[in-house]
């Protein structure tokens, strides 16, 4: 009777042996399965087709701004999959699609932009346009309420975008954790 | 045989609780560590975590040792390092510029004075604008590589 107790606790300790062995096997799948039990999670993370093509390396974003554009990035070898900011139309909310809170801060993300880039690119136009004006030395009285003005608009518009990026990088930060999990 | 059953359920139970166990590190690790940034007027803020923990802020003319911060990752390491050469003389260099448009805005307020002068602080003050901010645009990019380097390289 003993040595069929000491069989089952060996079989029952080569089950965990297997377990820690395919999380510490490069990183795991992504949360394709949408089963939560541990029993799914374990045939995901044990198929190397799945862990290979959709593992950090290859899947997680990241973004790069180019005045006032971002291009959003995937992956360890930095490819360009799409351009956001400056009235640019690009999904986002699609590309993380599958983690729910991405998609909450990506739409953060665009109402942000657009009033930035909006509002900030007014205000642009506004300080040149009064800028102009008093390059040509006219005294008009309108010139610093341009400059005043398009100044204010721009900070305005600044501070928006840089809100809107920031929810931009934590819906990617929340896209990145759910992937390889 | 009972004590058979009772032992492979024993086991079994050892055995689901060692992956439930293992499943919850798994996920602390990046919730608890992953890096992001944050923008805010004047400054960009470095977040550790799930709950935003502000580690550091890097400001017009201060910042954190993110080469230190990131150091477990070598390729997060580098970035940061490229980041620190890029961000000093962006921000001055940006500076200088915003300044220099400063001056022209008042030169050309002023009846009678050179052309040459006002177009001089224009052309400066645009090139320096243009030159710093994208020394400061490829710091930033870099930070943002070395902190997804860094968040690649938790242990998962």
């Amino acid at each position: 009777m003993k040595s069929r107790i000491f069989q089952a606790l060996v079989i029952g300790a080569s089950v965990i042996g297997a377990t820690a062995g395919a999380q510490t096997t490069g990183h795991a799948a992504p949360p394709v399965a949408t089963s939560e039990s541990g029993a799914a999670g374990l045939s995901v993370r044990r198929a190397p087709v799945s862990d290979s093509s959709r593992s950090y390396d290859a899947q997680a974003l990241r973004f790069e701004t180019h005045w006032g554009s971002a291009d959003i990035i995937r992956g360890a070898d930095g490819r360009a999959i799409g351009t956001v900011g400056w009235f640019r139309d690009f999904d986002v909310e699609k590309l993380v699609a599958s983690s729910p809170q991405a998609v909450t801060e990506v739409r953060a993300f665009e109402t942000n932009s657009f009033r930035g880039s909006l509002v900030g690119g007014l205000g642009a136009l506004t300080l040149v346009v009064g800028a102009l004006v008093t390059a040509n030395s006219s005294n008009n009285a309108a010139s610093p309420i341009l400059i005043v003005a398009g100044g204010g608009a721009m900070v305005w518009g600044a501070q928006h975008l840089n809100a809107g990026y920031s929810r931009l990088s934590l819906a990617f930060w929340w896209y990145n954790r759910d992937l390889a999990r | 045989m009972a004590r058979f059953i009772l032992s492979a359920c024993v086991a079994a139970h050892i055995a689901l609780s060692g992956v439930s166990v293992l499943t919850a590190q798994e996920g602390t690790a990046y919730d608890d560590n992953a890096l992001r940034l944050e923008g805010h007027i004047g400054d960009v803020r470095i977040v550790r975590g799930a709950q935003g923990t502000v580690l550091g802020k890097i400001g017009v003319f201060r910042g954190v040792d993110v080469a230190k911060l990131v150091s477990p990752s070598e390729k997060a390491t580098t970035e940061a390092k490229n980041f620190a050469r890029d961000y000093g003389p962006g921000t001055w260099l940006t500076s200088l510029g915003i300044a220099t448009l400063g001056a022209w805005i008042g030169v050309s307020r002023i009846n009678d004075v050179n052309h040459g002068i006002t177009t001089g602080l224009l052309l400066a003050s645009t090139g320096l604008i243009v030159y710093g901010g994208g020394r400061l645009e490829n710091a930033y990019n870099a930070l943002s590589r070395s902190v997804w380097w860094y968040n690649r390289d938790l242990e998962r």
